[in-house]
C-alpha cells in the first residue's frame, strides 16, 4: 500500500496533568476527505491543532509522504503543505478578498525595490478561482471580506488553500452557523477540492454533513482514535453516534431517558 | 445611474466625511472674518500643522497596525532638547547632534515596540510609561529652563528643514515639502506596497496575517520605529523654525495627533487606516484652532470644539462602519 499523505503515530499532548491526546493514531492518504468525529473533549481538535502546527504534541512522530517532520508553527505546517480553515479566524475582514487570498505572498511588480503589490495580477488569479470553488454570485476581487457571507468566506479560505497547492486542507466546523444552501456550498467547494487532488480532513458537530461528503471516518473517544476506518456508504448515522458515544443504543435512550448527557 | 453609485461610493468612502467637515469649517471662518484665506494666514495654518501633521502620518501607519503611541509629544520635546545641548557643549556640529537626536528616537521606538510586541504589554501603558520617562529626562537635563538655540543661522540642516520663501504673498516653509514627501511614501506604502497589506492584516487579525507567514511583531516594531523618529524630526523642525528648545514642548500633542488620525477615518481598533484622511483630519483641527482665535472665540474654548467634532466624527465613522457591514 502506498505511502499516505500524512501520518500521525502515538501522538501524546498532556496539557499539565491532562492528558489530551492518549497514543492517537491517525492518517490521511492522498485525495481523500476524512471526517474527523468525536464529542466535545475528545481530542480532535488538540489533534489538529499539532497537525497545524499551532501546539507543540508531547511526544509522537508526524510523517508526509513517509518523511518525518517537525512542526514548530502555523507557518512550518504551511511550508510542509497543510493548510487549517477555522471559521472566520483565517482572513482578515478588513482586507478584500484578493488581498487576503494573497497575504504574505504578494506577488510584486518590478523593480522589486519599490515593494509595489501587483494589484491587477492578484484581481485576475482572484476572480478565476472565486469562479473555481463555485462561488456562481459576480463578486468582485476588491471586495472586502468583512462584507461577505460565512460560506463565502469559507470559500475564499478554501480557494487560498486550493490556490497555494496546499496537499491537505483542514477544515474545523466549517458549516457552523451557516443555513442550508450555504452548507451545500463549502460541501462542494470540498469536492471541488478533493477532485482538482488535495486531501481534506473534516470536522464538523453535524454528522449529517461529514456523511454527504466524505470518503472516511475517522472517530475520537478519550484521546484516543477508537475507529479510523468507517465507509460512510456501508454505515449510517446511528451507528457511528454509538461509536461516538461509546454506548449502546439501550445506554444512550436511558441517559436520555434519566436527563444524563452521555459520556465522552 | 452610473452617477449615482459614483456618488454613492464617495459617500461610503471614510474620507468623505472629514472633507465634508473641513469644507465647512473653512466656509463658516471665511464667512464670519474674510481674512481668514488670506496669504499670510494661510502661510501661519501651513506652518505649523506641518509639525504636527508629521507626526500624524506615523501614527496613521501604526494605528493601523492595531497599536498607538502616546510618547511622540515627549520626543516632540525632548529630541531638540538633545540636538541643542550636544551642540551648546561643543560636543557634536548640529548636523550630528540632529543624527543622534534621531537615533535615540529610534532607540526609544524600538524599546516601546520590544515591550508592545515581546513582553505582549498594551500599548497604552508602555507608552505612557515611556512619555513619563522621556519627558523626565528633557527636565532633568535642562533643570526645566529652555536650551540656547541661537546659532543655527546658516546651517544647512536648518536650511533644508525649515529655510523659507515666498511663493507669491505665500511663506512656504521646507518643512512643507518635507511633509506632503512623507504624506506620498506612506500613502503608498499603505495602499499599494505589500508592508502596507502586512499593516492592515497585523490589526486587522494579528493571529490570520501571523499563520501566513507575516512577521507581525517585525512590522510593528517597525512601525513603533517610524513613530518615534517623526516625532524627533517635527520637534526639531519646530525647534529650529522657533528658534525655541523648551524641555516642556509638545505637551499634550499625542492626544491631538490621535484625535487627527481617528477624526481622519483610521480605526482606533486596528486594520483600516487611511492617509487621506489623515491630511484633511490635520487640516481640521489646526483650521479650527487658527480659526476660533481669528472669529473671537476665546482660545480657551478650543478644547470643546475638538471635543465635539472627535464624537461627531466618531459617530458618523461607525454609523458608516456599520452600513458597510450590512453591505448596504
Amino acid at each position: 500500500m502506498a505511502e499516505p499523505l500524512v501520518r500521525m503515530e502515538n501522538i501524546r499532548k498532556s496539557y499539565g496533568r491532562v492528558q489530551a491526546l492518549v497514543d492517537a493514531n491517525f492518517h490521511v492518504n492522498e485525495r481523500e476527505i476524512v471526517g474527523l468525529l468525536g464529542d466535545n473533549g475528545a481530542g480532535k481538535s488538540t489533534l489538529i491543532k499539532v497537525l497545524s502546527g499551532a501546539v507543540p504534541l508531547t511526544s509522537g512522530d508526524i510523517f508526509i509522504r513517509g518523511k518525518k517532520v517537525d512542526f514548530r508553527s502555523t507557518s512550518d505546517a504551511i511550508a510542509h503543505g497543510i493548510e487549517t480553515i477555522y471559521q472566520d479566524s483565517a482572513l482578515v475582514t478588513q482586507l478584500s478578498i484578493a488581498r487576503n487570498l494573497f497575504l504574505g505572498r504578494e506577488p510584486i511588480k518590478p523593480p522589486r525595490f519599490l515593494n509595489r503589490m501587483d494589484q491587477e495580477a492578484m484581481n485576475v488569479v482572484a476572480r478565476d478561482l472565486l469562479k473555481q470553488v463555485g462561488i456562481s454570485k459576480n463578486i468582485p476581487p476588491t471586495t472586502p471580506i468583512g462584507s461577505l457571507s460565512g460560506g463565502e468566506r469559507q470559500a475564499v479560505a478554501i480557494a487560498r488553500a486550493m490556490h497555494f497547492d496546499s496537499d491537505l486542507i483542514i477544515l474545523d466546523e466549517p458549516t457552523n452557523n451557516l443555513g442550508v444552501a450555504e452548507t451545500q456550498g463549502v460541501l462542494s467547494f470540498v469536492r471541488s477540492a478533493r477532485d482538482s487532488g488535495h486531501s481534506c480532513i473534516f470536522i464538523a458537530h453535524n454528522i449529517h454533513h461529514v456523511f454527504q461528503v466524505v470518503d472516511r471516518i475517522v472517530v475520537m473517544r478519550r484521546g484516543k482514535v477508537v475507529a479510523d476506518d468507517i465507509d460512510p456508504k456501508s454505515t449510517n448515522v446511528a451507528e457511528v453516534e454509538r461509536i461516538i458515544t461509546g454506548m449502546s443504543d439501550k445506554e444512550i435512550h436511558d441517559a436520555i431517558v434519566q436527563g444524563k448527557q452521555p459520556q465522552g | 445611474m452610473e452617477n449615482s453609485s459614483i456618488i454613492q461610493r464617495s459617500i461610503a468612502r471614510p474620507e468623505f466625511g472629514p472633507f465634508v467637515l473641513l469644507v465647512v469649517e473653512l466656509a463658516v471662518f471665511w464667512g464670519f472674518n474674510h481674512d481668514f484665506l488670506s496669504p499670510q494666514n494661510i502661510s501661519n495654518i501651513l506652518a505649523f500643522t506641518v509639525e504636527l501633521g508629521l507626526i500624524a502620518l506615523a501614527m496613521t501607519l501604526l494605528m493601523t497596525s492595531g497599536e498607538f503611541d502616546l510618547s511622540v509629544g515627549s520626543l516632540f520635546g525632548f529630541s531638540p532638547v538633545l540636538m541643542w545641548t550636544l551642540f551648546n557643549s561643543d560636543l557634536t556640529s548640529l548636523e550630528a547632534g540632529f543624527v543622534v537626536a534621531l537615533l535615540v528616537a529610534a532607540f526609544i521606538g524600538l524599546v516601546n515596540g520590544w515591550f508592545v510586541t515581546q513582553l505582549k504589554i498594551p500599548s497604552f501603558l508602555v507608552t505612557l510609561g515611556m512619555l513619563l520617562v522621556v519627558r523626565g529626562t528633557a527636565l532633568f537635563v535642562t533643570s526645566g529652563f529652555p536650551q540656547r538655540t541661537w546659532s543655527a543661522e546658516g546651517s544647512w540642516l536648518a536650511e533644508a528643514l525649515v529655510g523659507d520663501f515666498f511663493i507669491g504673498p505665500f511663506r512656504i516653509y521646507m518643512s512643507l515639502f518635507w511633509f506632503i514627501a512623507a504624506a506620498i511614501a506612506l500613502g503608498y506604502v499603505l495602499t499599494q506596497s505589500r508592508t502596507g497589506n502586512w499593516i492592515q492584516a497585523a490589526g486587522g487579525n494579528p493571529n490570520a496575517a501571523r499563520a501566513r507567514g507575516v512577521n507581525v511583531s517585525g512590522v510593528k516594531i517597525g512601525l513603533f520605529i517610524l513613530s518615534s523618529i517623526m516625532a524627533s524630526l517635527a520637534g526639531v523642525i519646530s525647534s529650529l523654525r522657533t528658534s525655541a528648545a523648551n524641555p516642556n514642548s509638545g505637551t499634550g500633542y499625542e492626544l491631538e495627533v490621535i484625535a487627527m488620525v481617528v477624526i481622519g477615518g483610521t480605526a482606533l481598533t486596528g486594520g483600516r487606516g487611511t492617509i487621506i484622511g489623515t491630511v484633511l483630519g490635520i487640516l481640521i483641527l489646526r483650521v479650527m484652532r487658527n480659526g476660533i482665535v481669528l472669529i473671537g472665540v476665546p482660545g480657551l474654548a478650543y478644547n470643546i470644539f475638538i471635543g465635539a467634532i472627535i464624537l461627531g466624527m466618531m459617530a458618523l465613522h461607525s454609523w458608516l462602519e456599520r452600513r458597510h457591514q450590512a453591505g448596504t
